[in-house]
This record gives structure tokens, C-alpha cells and sequence, in this order.
């Protein structure tokens, strides 16, 4: 019985629990203020404005899990953008093979990154600085390519295309809704449902642990970076037919949100522990609180604002602790009486 | 001991600084001009001025992505109040914000125990919205003829002042940093946390009083962005953290901590700083910039990162190879010994 009752409290009080209850706390409060937030098709909507964020965070916990980090997403997202631009309207080439080539080419930008990483040892944060330099610079040089002026951006896609990701089933429930769903369902089965997602972890938790377990971890590690490649070309295609534009600078801005809804999904940077549900409810909370600040006549300007202070207070519960003089000070109101 | 670790790698960024200038030299002679190789160091100021700031809070073993929005607000509030007549008040005011977010990120660091990428992720974010906040989104501009002329004003006729001065700060903090022995509690607490715990070197202080100084470092690099400058944009300071840390690692600083110089840091800076300039020589367009930039990161150091294997290697080998022999000597010995 007891142990019923502690197997509950685990599952209540697990790190998703708390961020199912902001975002509850979000929708009650934004839709107090503004009551159009509200309606459904307003609401589930707004997923629109922050999909990138949510679909490259999910892949990009797989890079979290292993103790790395991925700074270059966003410019794997620009340059994917620009690539299937440039191949759609200058090369003349079917707009579905260069969306193919696109994920390719994310796959292959992420594997070369990868290789650095595993197999000469160099910091991970190194390499993907390096790789987001090279890739934004990449997506510039490509535009060389095209005719048109590269901050105009190429448009002009098919209505195909672009109406596969603006439209809704119903009219109501936004098909990027249901691709994100899709996504955390394979990412989830992915992770936690495999061989592989096991692999994932311990490499996390302990790479030479991995090694000696006949795990080609250099292998698993390097594949965690292609797929978050993989992630950023989808991302950069969806977003590019969503805008129905190719530009260079589309995923520049995303990098900080990313790396924010990650840790906040409760993955954390070290390595070994992490969770693609927690990384897709971190994503709606801060693309939520975003949409809804934004709706409350927030200026976008100033929404860095409370993600930034979100992110410290929501790491700061979860590390504190960690502190002995702090955990220390919170005992003694714990237990008053057995002191 | 620690003068050779950190030595070499410094020398080996200038010999490749040099070999920068002359190969562009080569190709285009007006580059290796000492007007021109002045113009270069002249114009790396402020990257330089943030890289030795960043470097102390490298070497300590943690990182901040904040110093670009810590540049953008020191500059932002600088800026107005140099426009408005108060040029002291400006330079004080912007200095004490750089020392508190040193403090404020120094703190969530060590006491909340926030990872520190996290923790300055989230004060990057705040500062932004800060930014807009304080400036309204709207350019500061007019900033007086006499405080820009600061900037150009020339020691010798081929520094700037600001380069100078950088240059003796830079000596003095050398100095300091492998003289002294508070100044050395900063590699000690970057090479081993715990071990510098239990000599009894004040972990939780030196990694505050790194962030407090990388904040101050920051908010003079505002100072003289106003000058140099001239206006103030909401973005001001934007991708400098990238930017200045990819200078620390070209300078041989490592991001796992304990390892480099501030020397090694202002070669990275002036790298940095020579190469868009180098492409203009050699007749590139400036897009070629963020691409040779990455390029050059990543291969500098795999490269560096294969060579420290391949040496480590050796130095085993050599000492296995040394017991064999010694032990191939020592049996016939034992075996006549027994005898």
C-alpha cells in the first residue's frame, strides 16, 4: 500500500507534472486578460508561431542526453531554406527531391559536425560554434547562386506546398499540430522505446561505461548530431513553407529558445538523464507564454524578458538543491520538530 | 609548470596570426603594409577588450553567453547619457551594470548552481528585452565629436589609445594570473574544482569575482563600442559572445577549463578581427566571412585536439617501450643473480 502510495507521488511529482501545471497557470492567466486567446482556433493556432523551436528542441535533446551541446540547429535551418530555394527556382529541380536533398544535406552538416566530436574528442560546444559559423556562412554563399537579392529571399512555392502546413484538418486543428505530434510520437518511440534510446543514455551517463559494453559509442554519439541535423532541415522546410520564402537568416534567432526549452523539458546538459515529453511540453510553455504575452500587447521585443527569467528560476528550483547550505537552510522548515 | 602548458599554444596562434598577414601579403602586398597591420590590431579592440573579460570565466571551467547583451546595454546606456552631456555618470553607471551582471550571473553560477551556459542563456535573453526596454527600440545616435574622437586618438602615432591600453591591461593581467597567488587560484579552480576546494582556494569567490570581471570587461567594451562606433543600435553587441569565444579558443583557451592565457586571448581576438579584413584583400565578397571563420575554428582545433592525442600516444609508448627495455635488461641480471 505504502509503496503504491510512493509510486504515485514519484509519478505526480515528476518534472513534466510541474510543467503541465504552468502551463494550465498560463492558459488561465492569458485567457483572463485577453479572452480571443481562448478560442480554439486562436489557441491551437498559435502553434504556428513556435514550431521550429519545437521541433528542433526534440531532436536536439538526443544531442543533450549524450553530454553534448548543439549550437548550430538554427543555422542548419537557414541554410536548408535557402538550399531548397535555390534548387526549386534556380536549378529548376522538383521541389519535393530538393526537399529530400535539404534533409540530406541537414543530415550530412550534422554528421560532419558529429565526427569532429566523437572522434577527435574536441568539445561539442566548440565544433557547433564552428558549424554555426560555417553553415550561416555556407547559406550566404548559396545565395550567390540564385537571381534573386538574398534578403529579399526566394518565393513563389507552389500552393501545394505551402497549403499542406498552413491548412487545418476541420478547419480547426492546424496540421502543424498534428506533424508535431507525429514527430514527438516517432522521437518518444525513438528514445525511449529502443536499443538505441538506451544506448543514447548511457552514453550520457557514462561513455567509456558504454564502450565496455561493446557499445560503438563514438557511432551513437555522432548519430545524435545527425539527427538533430535531420530535425533542423525539417524544421527549415516547414517553416520555409509556411512563410512560402527561402532565406538565409530564418532559424538565426532560435538557438537561445532551443537550448532554453531542452533544459527546461528536464534534460539535463551534463549527460544521462532527459526526456523528449518534457522537451515538447518545455517547447509549448515558452512558445505559449510568448503567444500569450504577444496577445496581452506585450512588445515581441521585450518577450526575451520573462523566457530568460522563466528559464533561471525553473533551473534554479531544480539545481539549488544540489547546494548543501541550501538544502541545508530548507530542511530545517521541513522539519521543524524532529530538529 | 603552468607557463609551459600555456605557453606554446599561444605561440603557435601567433606564428599563424603572422603566417595569416604574410600569405595575404603575398597575394595582396598593400595588406602587409604597417599602416594596414595596424588598422587590423586597432580594429580588434573591442573584440580583444571582451575576449580577456570571457577569458578569465573560461579558464575557470565555465562560459557566458552574456557579454554580447552586457556590451549592447553598457553601450545602449553610455551612449545616452554621453548624447544627453553626462560622459562620467555615462561611463561609471554602464560600468556598475557590467559588475552586477557579473554578480547576478556569478551568483545563479555558484550558489543556485545553475550550469553556467544555462544560467547566462537566460541573462543573454533578459538583457535583450532590457535593451529595449531602456532604449525604446530606437537608435541612440549624435553622440558628441569629442568622446568619438577618443577612439582615434593615437599613442605614438600607430596605436590607439584603446589598443594600448588594452595591451598593458592584458601584460598586467598576465602578470597577475601567473604571479600571484590569488591570480593563479583561477587555472587551479578551472583544472579541478574539488582539488582547489580541498587546498582551500575559495571555489564559490574566484568563480564570482571570474564573472564580475568578464561583466566588467563587457560593459568597457560598451564603452568604447560608443566611441568607435558612434551609434547604438538595439542590437548592438549581437553575436559578439560567439565571436569572442571562438576567439579564446583560437588563442589555445580550452572550454573544459584550467588551460590558457589572456595572451592566447587577444591573438584570437586580433585573428578574428584580421580575417573579414584578409578576405577584402584577397577580393572575396564579405559573405565568406562567417564560413572561413567556422572553417577556421574547427580545423585549428581538431587539428590541435589530433596533435595532443597523437603526442600523448607517443609519450605512453615511449614510456612502455622504456619498461620493456628495462625490463629485458633487469631478467638476464636476476636470472645471474640467482645463479
Amino acid at each position: 500500500m505504502k509503496n503504491n502510495t510512493t509510486l504515485l507521488k514519484k509519478k505526480v511529482m515528476r518534472w513534466e507534472s510541474f510543467l503541465v501545471l504552468i502551463l494550465i497557470a498560463e492558459v488561465f492567466i492569458f485567457g483572463l486578460i485577453n479572452p480571443k486567446f481562448l478560442l480554439p482556433r486562436v489557441f491551437l493556432g498559435s502553434i504556428n508561431n513556435f514550431m521550429t523551436i519545437c521541433i528542433v528542441s526534440l531532436f536536439v535533446t538526443f544531442v543533450l542526453i549524450t553530454g553534448g551541446i548543439d549550437i548550430q540547429a538554427g543555422s542548419i535551418v537557414g541554410l536548408t531554406s535557402i538550399f531548397i530555394g535555390v534548387l526549386w527556382n534556380d536549378a529548376g529541380m522538383n521541389l519535393y527531391v530538393a526537399c529530400f536533398l535539404g534533409l540530406l544535406l541537414g543530415a550530412f552538416c550534422g554528421a560532419l559536425s558529429g565526427f569532429f566530436i566523437a572522434f577527435t574528442g574536441v568539445q561539442s560546444m566548440v565544433v557547433t560554434l564552428g558549424g554555426s559559423f560555417l553553415y550561416s556562412g555556407l547559406a550566404l554563399m548559396v545565395t550567390n547562386f540564385s537571381s534573386t537579392e538574398s534578403y529579399k529571399g526566394i518565393s513563389g512555392f507552389p500552393k501545394e506546398f505551402t497549403h499542406f502546413v498552413k491548412g487545418r484538418i476541420f478547419n480547426i486543428i492546424p496540421n502543424q499540430l498534428v506533424i508535431f505530434l507525429v514527430l514527438i510520437l516517432i522521437t518518444y518511440l525513438l528514445l525511449h522505446r529502443t536499443t538505441y534510446g538506451r544506448k543514447v543514455f548511457l552514453c550520457g551517463v557514462n561513455q567509456n561505461a558504454a564502450e565496455y559494453c561493446g557499445i560503438k559509442s563514438k557511432l551513437i554519439i555522432m548519430s545524435t548530431y545527425i539527427l538533430s541535423g535531420v530535425g533542423a532541415s525539417l524544421a527549415g522546410i516547414l517553416l520555409t513553407a509556411y512563410l512560402g520564402t527561402a532565406k538565409t537568416d530564418l532559424g538565426k534567432e532560435i538557438t537561445l529558445p532551443v537550448i532554453t526549452a531542452v533544459v527546461l523539458g528536464g534534460t539535463s546538459n551534463l549527460g544521462g538523464t532527459g526526456g523528449v515529453i518534457g522537451t515538447a511540453l518545455a517547447a509549448v510553455v515558452i512558445g505559449i507564454m510568448r503567444f500569450g504575452l504577444s496577445m496581452a500587447d506585450v512588445n515581441t521585443q521585450y518577450l526575451d524578458i520573462p523566457v530568460g527569467i522563466l528559464l533561471i528560476i525553473a533551473v534554479a528550483i531544480r539545481f539549488a538543491g544540489t547546494n548543501p547550505a541550501i538544502s541545508k537552510f530548507f530542511n530545517k522548515f521541513k522539519h521543524p520538530l524532529k530538529r | 609548470m603552468l607557463k609551459k602548458h600555456s605557453l606554446p599554444r599561444a605561440t603557435t596562434s601567433f606564428v599563424f596570426l603572422i603566417l595569416l598577414f604574410i600569405g595575404v601579403g603575398l597575394i595582396n602586398s598593400s595588406f602587409l603594409t604597417l599602416q594596414n597591420i595596424m588598422l587590423n590590431l586597432n580594429s580588434s579592440v573591442i573584440y580583444t577588450v571582451v575576449a580577456i573579460g570571457i577569458a578569465f570565466v573560461i579558464i575557470t571551467g565555465e562560459i557566458d553567453v552574456s557579454v554580447g547583451a552586457t556590451l549592447g546595454i553598457s553601450a545602449a546606456i553610455c551612449g545616452t547619457m554621453v548624447r544627453d552631456g553626462n560622459p562620467v555618470q555615462g561611463i561609471i553607471i554602464a560600468l556598475l551594470v557590467g559588475l552586477f551582471i557579473g554578480l547576478f550571473n556569478g551568483f545563479g553560477v555558484t550558489v543556485l548552481r545553475i550550469p553556467s551556459i544555462i544560467m547566462t542563456l537566460g541573462a543573454n535573453g533578459i538583457i535583450r528585452g532590457m535593451i529595449y526596454v531602456y532604449t525604446n527600440g530606437k537608435w541612440i545616435e549624435n553622440i558628441p565629436l569629442e568622446f568619438k574622437a577618443l577612439a582615434q586618438a593615437k599613442f605614438l602615432g600607430i596605436f590607439t589609445w584603446f589598443y594600448f591600453a588594452t595591451l598593458v591591461a592584458m601584460v598586467l593581467i598576465y602578470l597577475y594570473m601567473t604571479r600571484t597567488r590569488t591570480g593563479r587560484y583561477f587555472k587551479a579552480v578551472g583544472d579541478n574544482p574539488n582539488g582547489a576546494n580541498l587546498l582551500g582556494i575559495p571555489v564559490v569567490g574566484t568563480k564570482i569575482v571570474a564573472f564580475v570581471l568578464c561583466g566588467l570587461f563587457a560593459s568597457i567594451g560598451g564603452i568604447m563600442y560608443v566611441s568607435r562606433v558612434g551609434f547604438i543600435t538595439p542590437i548592438a553587441g549581437n553575436g559578439y559572445e560567439m565571436k569572442v569565444i571562438a576567439a579564446c579558443v583560437l588563442g589555445g583557451i580550452s572550454l573544459t577549463g584550467g588551460v590558457g592565457s589572456v595572451i592566447g586571448a587577444t591573438i584570437g581576438a586580433a585573428i578574428m578581427a584580421s580575417i573579414s579584413r584578409a578576405l577584402v584583400f584577397l577580393g572575396f565578397p564579405s559573405d565568406y566571412d562567417n564560413t572561413i571563420t567556422g572553417i577556421l575554428l574547427i580545423v585549428v582545433v581538431v587539428f590541435d585536439s589530433v596533435l595532443q592525442i597523437t603526442s600523448a600516444e607517443k609519450v605512453r609508448r615511449q614510456r612502455l617501450s622504456a619498461k620493456i627495455v628495462h625490463a629485458e635488461i633487469s631478467t638476464p641480471e636476476a636470472v645471474e643473480n640467482e645463479k
